[in-house]
């Protein structure tokens, strides 16, 4: 059953079509790259599965519900509980030590516990580095914060927009090792990105022109590197 | 970790690590505590102090016999003070007029207590010294210049002669003049001298006024009024209008304008606040948008905002007081020269003021805030 489905979804600014009639579906543990060039409809695709947006035509069935007619506040909720979101910039809180901001995710989801933010530093290599502030930090262990706080929560889908953008070579293995990891974890991935080395190691590539689905390709060389 | 454990480490986190930043506004609450602690304090305190230098100007109430067959004496006028309480009393001075004579001439002598009236007539001005022993006077000014005195002479005070009292000795006492008594008034018409003496001249008797400095509003001097009328019924007590009229008017100018000023703060204050958090919260415009996208619903935003505001205007708000009782205490020092009472009420009315004030500056800038789109603020836009 599919985790993720987009029935003929749109999404219409003025006479603008960010996406156009966009039919997707993802499964449950899938690992995908969306690639295409900028103002495909990359980013507009995730606001929407993201809960961040909602499209103007069209269903979003996450989990088997439709979100695409939710409120504001109901997808706040969705977002929460559901989704783990990894973004280019980092975005860390910059008063916050690292410990702290994988907390903030606890935080708003439940309640918060020191120790399991400590392990999900420790999984991602950080467990040193758990009391630094994110100015302390290299851009490659910032986003390695980013990682374990979108895990924190157990999402259903991780939603990572250009997770390697800002990164050098080292610091990018280092993520998607982690996306390795979480793939044999069953958990299902989505990653944007304009890095064909990045879309490669992902099971699946989906790539967007003008809003539209170009292609959709299965990697046959996936897991065998 | 409980969620309120998290939410004040988040705050304090937020106010500690971004001192820099919230030092700014802490300083404009500060600043505004620090003025509205301090005028109040002043304001609150100007009775007192204005009341102290209102002193100056004279005695501010009178007793005098409630009728003919009243008795007054000291200690009538000492149940007067009573009601009043002795630590409002800044000093009392009985009057007894009688005729006397110097030269062969009817004078009219005042017996009192020269060491109070020291306190009651404090404008006096004295050529020579104050009389403060027996057998010492004063003089009036226009009585000097009439009977040709000089301070220093021994003069000869007459008592009433046999034809003016049948009951009394003709007594004299040589008595030394140590001072002139200018004022512009009434008082050069008279020769001063203790009640002893007076008594030595003209035998015991009663007495005609007793002026009191009372250091008191208008409003507590017409309470004194009625209570000594009703309990003491031998006294008529009577106000001095033409000096409590003044302190009044003056007081309420000054109190008016302290309160006018004060509330001009507060505006000013609050003003501030809001530029200076909502200056705060567009900066954090990204950290806004980044804790919806982790999920946080917007009363969570506005807490965790507000939180910090009103940590900021508790904290600013104690500072203020303390600097504010500086601020009033060099004032009152500047310009009444005496020290300022501390109000400890005002500590957590400052307090309070201090965190109202943020809370209602922080509510536009927090409102807004929570309308920031979280996918908007994270792609930089």
């Amino acid at each position: 059953m599919s985790l993720l489905e987009l029935k003929g979804i749109s999404k219409i600014y003025g006479d603008l079509k960010a996406l156009d009639n966009i039919n997707l579906s993802v499964d449950n543990g899938e690992w995908v790259a969306i690639m295409g060039p900028s103002g495909s409809g990359k980013s507009t695709m995730m606001n929407i599965i993201g809960c961040m947006d909602k499209p103007s035509l069209g269903e979003v069935l996450l989990d088997g519900v439709d979100i695409s007619k939710e409120s504001a506040k109901n997808l706040t909720e969705i977002r929460r509980d559901k989704i783990g979101l990894i973004f280019q910039q980092f975005h860390l809180v910059n008063y916050l030590t690292a410990v702290e901001n994988v907390m903030v995710a606890q935080y708003y989801h439940s309640l918060p516990d020191e120790k399991e933010a400590l392990e999900a530093l420790d999984r991602v290599g950080l467990l040193e580095r758990a009391k630094h502030l994110p100015s302390q930090l290299s851009g490659g262990e910032q986003q390695r914060v980013c990682i374990a706080r979108a895990l924190i929560n157990h999402p259903e889908i991780i939603l990572a927009d250009e997770p390697t953008g800002n990164l050098d070579e080292a610091n990018e293995n280092i993520v998607l090792d982690l996306f390795k990891q979480l793939h044999e974890e069953h958990t299902t991935l989505i990653v944007v990105t304009h890095d064909p080395e990045v879309a490669e190691v992902a099971q699946r590539t989906i790539t967007l022109d003008h809003g539209r689905i170009k292609s959709d390709k299965i990697n046959e060389m996936f897991g065998k590197s | 970790m409980t969620k309120r454990k998290m939410f004040f480490r988040m705050i304090t986190a937020s106010l500690v690590r971004r001192r820099s930043r919230m030092l700014v506004a802490l300083l404009a609450i500060a600043v505004g505590a620090t003025i509205l602690s301090g005028l109040v304090t002043i304001y609150i305190d100007v009775p007192r102090q204005m009341g102290a230098e209102f002193r100056n100007y004279g005695a501010n109430m009178i007793f005098m016999a409630a009728s003919n067959d009243a008795v007054f004496d000291m200690d009538a006028v000492d149940k007067g003070i009573d009601v009043i309480g002795s630590g409002k009393i800044v000093g009392v001075a009985p009057y007894r007029y009688e005729t006397v004579r110097i030269h062969e001439q009817p004078i009219v002598a005042a017996g009192t207590d020269l060491s109070q009236v020291m306190t009651t007539s404090p404008y006096w001005m004295i050529d020579g010294e104050w009389a403060d022993s027996d057998e010492q006077f004063m003089v009036g000014r226009n009585i000097a210049e009439s009977l040709n005195l000089h301070v220093g002479d021994l003069v000869n005070v007459m008592g009433p002669t046999e034809e003016d009292s049948e009951d009394q000795l003709n007594f004299g006492l040589d008595m030394k003049l140590t001072g002139i008594v200018e004022t512009g008034g009434k008082e050069e018409d008279y020769i001063y001298m203790s009640m002893t003496d007076l008594e030595t001249l003209v035998g015991e008797g009663e007495l005609d006024v007793a002026e009191l400095s009372v250091s008191a509003t208008g409003d507590e001097l017409a309470g004194y009024i009625d209570k000594i009328g009703s309990e003491v019924p031998d006294i008529t007590p009577r106000l001095v209008k033409r000096v409590t009229q003044s302190e009044s008017t003056v007081l309420g100018k000054l109190q008016a304008l302290v309160f006018l000023v004060t509330v001009v703060v507060l505006v000013l204050t609050m003003i501030c606040v809001a530029t200076t958090m909502t200056a705060v919260v567009t900066e954090r415009r990204k950290e806004i948008g980044l804790r919806k996208a982790l999920g946080a619903s917007d009363s969570s935003i506005i807490k965790e905002f507000m939180g910090e505001g009103l940590l900021l205007g508790g904290a600013g708000g104690i500072l203020g007081s303390v600097l504010g009782f500086l601020f009033a205490q060099y004032v009152s020092v500047r310009v009444f020269a005496s020290s300022i009472r501390f109000q400890p009420l005002l500590l957590p009315v400052t307090i309070l003021v201090s965190v109202l004030i943020t809370g209602l500056a922080c509510a536009v800038p927090i409102r807004n805030a929570t309308s920031i789109d979280p996918a908007l603020v994270l792609k930089g836009e």
